[in-house]
């Protein structure tokens, strides 16, 4: 009952803090362009504009798929991410282990591949189909890694692999060898998954208009947008909590119950998504599908597979 | 209600539509969109699809071959939407006035918001007339 409760109060939290993160990553973006950039709050301007425009459903969409699709991706990545938080605040495990948090942010670009399919437009399906392949790319190696990790510390809860870190008084990262490929290929994955510039090939604006988005606007795009910012948030705080949970290495002075350690991990997830995300992004161009396919088997997975044979030998 | 409004202001998605112009137009577009003039600074992206866009930026005068498809463009952009004619050929068909290939100038055919003229306009003169057309429309 009471861990009910605080999935509540996580949920108005998390859509804020990933709309506020949104906000510092396109800051940051632009002034890496020598640009003012937008206003930190612009992403909330967006949605609320998006809110209050008119609804259009093309008359060649099936028109009930694409509707709820949108509701269900933003719905899935906000809870995806309420759970490691509500985890931290509460203490203990809330909602489920390791497996229900990375489906649950699966199921948002998911979704919207099938919208995209749905609506009948070409540019959706060309959309659909480089998602699936970057999904092929991105989910094994991923996977892996946290195969890796349980393997390791053989437990798939959430919460006790951040409290090894506090109890080994270090971040996982650095702990065994094991860890750290986990670790290294982790972050490898992260710009596919959330879509950012050079594995963006299924939402390529110049090139196939937005992909799956192309025929969402209004209201339907605001939900999309906020499960992308959503899951964004998620996965820089999942990979923060999970490899690099800072609190462990200060834990004299900040003492769990005080919420110190909370707002130590939400500076590391935002300098974190900075280099893996904004930085990225600025610096890199769009690769191809082929390359980025290429890579995610040749660079991520190796690394995720070398972890798990060192862990197996206990390293 | 003032919180719609204040960010339909507050963040225009422009979208631009060639509908028969030289193309000079269309390089000071682009122009507006580099860090030197950062349009991102008050809001503005460009963005590829119609049903995105709140601000719907029209170049040339309007060609017969354009006609249906400037009609269409103009419906899929989602309500409320801002229309700016940018360049003379967008607010009197200038250089080609009188032409037979010619159904515009735009406004003949769509409620046009704002016209900015030069052939083609200045960067800054477009960041003026978006902002015009926002404060207009929604101020
Ligand atoms: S106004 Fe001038 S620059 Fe613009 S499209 Fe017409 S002729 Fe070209």
């Amino acid at each position: 009952m009471n861990t009910v409760i605080i999935l509540l109060i996580t949920f108005p939290l998390v859509f804020l803090l990933s709309l506020l993160f949104e906000g510092i990553d396109r800051k940051v973006h632009a002034r890496m362009q020598k640009r003012i950039g937008p206003p930190i709050i612009q992403p909330f301007y967006d949605f609320v504009k998006l809110f209050n425009k008119e609804r259009i459903i093309p008359m060649t969409a099936s028109s009930r798929i694409f509707t709820t699709v949108p509701i269900i991706a933003a719905a899935a990545s906000i809870l995806g991410a309420s759970i490691p938080v509500a985890s931290l605040i509460a203490g203990s495990n809330v909602g489920g282990d390791l497996i229900i948090i990375l489906y649950l942010l699966t199921i948002s670009p998911i979704m919207v591949m099938i919208g995209g399919s749905s609506s009948g437009n070409p540019y959706g399906a060309v959309g659909f189909s480089r998602k699936m392949t970057m999904l092929i790319a991105y989910e094994v190696p991923m996977l892996i890694c946290i195969l890796s990790v349980s393997v390791n510390y053989t437990s798939l809860a959430y919460y006790d692999i951040v409290l090894t870190q506090v109890k080994i008084g270090s971040l996982l990262a650095l702990a065994r060898p094991s860890m750290a490929a986990a670790a290294a290929a982790f972050v490898l994955c992260m710009p596919a998954y959330t879509e950012t510039v050079p594995f963006d090939m299924s939402e390529a604006k110049t090139e196939i208009v937005h992909g799956s988005l192309v025929e969402y606007g209004g209201p339907y795009l605001g939900l999309v947008k906020l499960a992308k910012s959503a899951s964004n948030f998620a996965l820089s705080f999942l990979a923060v909590s999970l490899f690099f949970y800072t609190p462990a290495l200060l834990e004299r002075y900040f003492s769990p119950e005080l919420g110190g350690a909370m707002l130590l991990c939400l500076v590391t997830t935002l300098i974190f998504m900075v280099f893996t995300m904004t930085v990225p992004r600025t610096i890199f161009a769009r690769l191809k599908i082929g390359q980025a396919f290429k890579f995610y088997w040749l660079v991520p997975l190796t690394l995720s597979i070398i972890s798990v044979a060192l862990s197996i030998l206990g390293l | 209600m003032k919180i719609a409004a204040r960010s339909r202001i507050k963040s225009p998605w422009l979208f631009h539509l060639n509908t028969g112009s030289c193309a000079g137009c269309d390089i000071e577009i682009v122009a507006t969109l580099t860090p030197r003039y950062d349009v991102e600074r008050l809001g503005c992206i460009l963005v590829g699809s119609p049903r995105h866009a709140d601000v719907l930026l029209v170049t040339g005068p309007v060609t017969r071959q354009m006609l249906p498809r400037f009609i269409r463009v103009y419906e899929q952009v989602p309500e409320p939407k801002v229309v700016v004619a940018v360049g003379v050929c967008a607010i009197s068909g200038s250089p080609f006035v009188g032409s037979q290939m010619i159904e515009g100038p735009p406004d003949k055919i769509v409620p046009v918001d704002v016209y900015v003229a030069g052939c083609p306009p200045r960067p800054e003169a477009i960041v003026n007339g978006i902002v015009t057309a926002l404060k207009k429309k929604f101020g």
